[in-house]
């Protein structure tokens, strides 16, 4: 941050070693309190001497209530001048800085129990960390609402006093998602589909055809039919688009209310993923790289790959407009595809051809996949690195792979079986508009969200944009 | 065809052979306790006909990765080009990584023990992704850390936000 905070923002959340909500140990550990309930109704020895039991219990739950508190007395934040700072631990002291310049993006998230006592949870990307690592929780709602909207304006370098009053306003949804064509979408899926035609076959073969091949296969099949549906459905419930000062966000979730915001100008690739059966019907899925949020978080078990989903299943026109918004500038249409060679057929009979690449000064666009067509679009001042890659088969076929790297993310975009001058020609003039691009856009947010703001408070906005254009330099 | 994973219009740089001489070792140690294990178990087991067998097959297969490993040293090459870093490696799987300066995030240099005892190290430059694989084994030390210190100071000059 080069320029000087020149007036310090409202005092209202800034005081010194805040502790969070004092329900927190409760919402945190409930699931202890229930697994030593049910432990202590289900154990016979214990169920036929309930003065014991209910000793136990006791003891259990004032156990966990001490630790939940000390726990609880002993985490402490606060918002520094540049940074907000987390002290935590009792037996080893953890103090953790969050500088408001790495934060990439701020979530606030309801889990169950939580939204019953109307408490959040506030979840900051940090480039290069792991999901965990920027939680804070929990607050109520309302505190946390408004401590994202005051760090999301340190955060962007923002000092519009008056925004952070404002953060929480539900702006008009651009679109939501029917569940029916959810729950469709879902069951037309290219896993599911696999996966029933795989369960159907199964049990054709053991009832009828008396072929034995063992009912275990059967379960991984299942879990392919039912897990899909389970977190499409319940993960994606109302899964709503809208566009605030902050850039687009996102809200979706039947149980676990999950809320995400897409800062313009950190989006770094984009991927189209258009099954076989949803080609017919013009819907496709889109998914975004975001710099700090990391698609396959593995700790967290409810979102793995979903981690920047921009919509889970959209019509044509949906896309197009979400494309339009997430990426101003770019023109599928107008982009010319180059397509792979057909020797490439030796090495993908029937995906040869859909193979294909373009390129334009702002964007390159990847196609490839038969039973799934994946799109990606990355951006050239995004671009991490350009490999080239030739295997034994490729080389007897002069044949190569250009991949283009972007931050970690769902978007893999890679030109594949390329004719080996094609793949040289590429990775040049690949490298030549990543650092065109790079020189060019001097003022590093070229790539806004939102072109015009449909807010009502039209001054905010117009107040917003220089101090945005100056921020991550 | 080599010029598809070297282009002449930059100036490569060789690794040092004691890579070479480095992964020999380790293939040398792996391919010697394999041989002994195999020798003794055949040898009890089925008959030291089998034993030698087994000698000989090592030795065809310690000759061949022997041949691999020059082979595939020789492949490794890097280059310092204006804006970015070339690597290319490879004789079986082709790579040519070309990574901007500016895009870096950090920079390690290591050396195992056995790379010390030869003299060698590796520089590895990271991206904000895996997915950049630029890796430079068999490196002099100083010029391992003058690679470093440069990529460094260029990464500094050049550096791009996310």
């Amino acid at each position: 941050m080069s320029e000087p905070t020149a007036p310090p923002p409202e005092k209202t959340v800034e005081r010194n070693g805040d502790r969070l909500h004092p329900l927190t140990p409760f919402v945190r550990g409930w699931g202890y309190f229930v697994v030593a309930a049910i432990a202590m109704a289900n154990n016979e020895s214990l169920r036929s001497n309930l003065e014991l039991a209910g000793i136990g219990l006791v003891a259990v739950l004032i156990g966990g209530i001490a630790l939940g508190a000390l726990s609880w007395w002993f985490t402490k934040w606060q918002l520094t001048d540049d940074a907000i700072r987390l002290d935590s631990g009792f037996l080893f002291r953890r103090t953790r800085i969050i500088r408001f310049d790495r934060i990439q993006a701020i979530d606030v998230a309801q889990p169950f129990v939580a939204r019953l006592f109307n408490m959040a949870e506030l979840r900051m990307d940090v480039a290069g960390g792991s999901r965990s690592d920027g939680r804070l929780s929990y607050f109520s709602y309302e505190d946390a609402a408004k401590l994202r909207g005051t760090l999301l304006v340190r955060a962007k370098g923002e000092h519009a006093a008056e925004q952070a009053q404002t953060p929480q306003v539900e702006s008009p949804p651009l679109l939501v998602v029917p569940t029916g064509r959810l729950l469709g979408a879902t069951l037309l899926s290219s896993t599911v589909l696999g996966s029933l035609a795989g369960l159907i076959w199964l049990i054709v073969a053991t009832t009828v055809l008396e072929f034995h091949v063992g009912l275990f296969a059967g379960a991984p099949l299942l879990l392919g039919v039912v897990q899909p549906i389970w977190k499409q459905v319940v993960g994606n419930h109302k899964f709503t688009l809208s566009e605030t000062h902050d850039g687009l966000r996102t809200k979706r979730g039947l149980f676990d209310l999950q809320r995400q915001t897409v800062p313009p100008g950190r989006v770094q690739g984009l991927l189209i993923t258009e099954p076989l059966v949803w080609r017919l019907l013009g819907w496709s899925r889109v998914d975004l790289d975001i710099a700090g949020v990391v698609g396959g978080g593995n700790g967290d078990g409810e979102e793995d790959r979903d981690g920047a989903q921009l919509l889970p299943v959209g019509e044509r026109q949906e896309v197009a407009g979400v494309l339009a918004r997430v990426l101003p500038g770019l023109d599928l249409s107008s982009i010319e595809m180059h397509r792979a060679p057909e020797r490439a057929k030796w090495l993908r009979p029937i995906g040869w051809r859909y193979l294909s690449y373009g390129a334009d000064d702002q964007f390159l666009v990847t196609t490839r996949g038969w039973v799934s067509r994946r799109t990606s679009i990355v951006l050239h001042h995004k671009t991490q690195s350009v490999r080239l890659q030739q295997g034994p088969l490729q080389r007897r076929l002069r044949l190569a792979n250009v991949h283009v790297d972007t931050p970690t993310g769902p978007t893999d975009a890679v030109a594949l079986h390329r004719d080996i001058h094609d793949a040289a020609r590429l990775l040049e003039a690949q490298a030549d508009r990543a650092r065109e691009a790079r020189r060019t856009a001097s003022s590093p947010v070229p790539v806004h969200t939102q072109p015009n703001p449909p807010s009502p408070e039209g001054s905010s906005s117009s107040a917003a944009s220089p101090a945005a254009d100056s921020s991550d330099t | 065809m080599d010029d598809l994973f070297a282009p002449s219009d930059v100036s490569w740089t060789p690794v040092s052979p004691k890579l070479a001489a480095v992964r020999r070792v380790t293939a040398a140690i792996v391919f010697g306790l394999m041989t002994i294990v195999g020798l003794v178990s055949f040898g009890l087991m089925m008959g030291w006909l089998y034993g030698v067998l087994w000698l000989v097959v090592m030795g065809i297969g310690f000759a061949w990765t022997w041949v691999l490993i020059g082979r595939n040293q020789r492949s490794w090459k890097y280059a310092e080009r204006e804006d970015e870093l070339l690597v290319s490696h490879g004789i079986m799987f082709r790579q040519l990584v070309v990574v901007p300066y500016g895009r870096m995030q950090f920079v390690d240099v290591a050396a195992g023990p056995l790379e010390r005892a030869f003299g060698i190290a590796t520089v590895e430059l990271h991206t904000a992704t895996p997915a950049t694989d630029a890796k430079i084994p068999g490196l002099h030390p100083d010029e391992a850390s003058r690679l470093r210190d440069r990529l460094s100071a260029l990464g500094q000059a050049q550096a791009w936000g996310l």
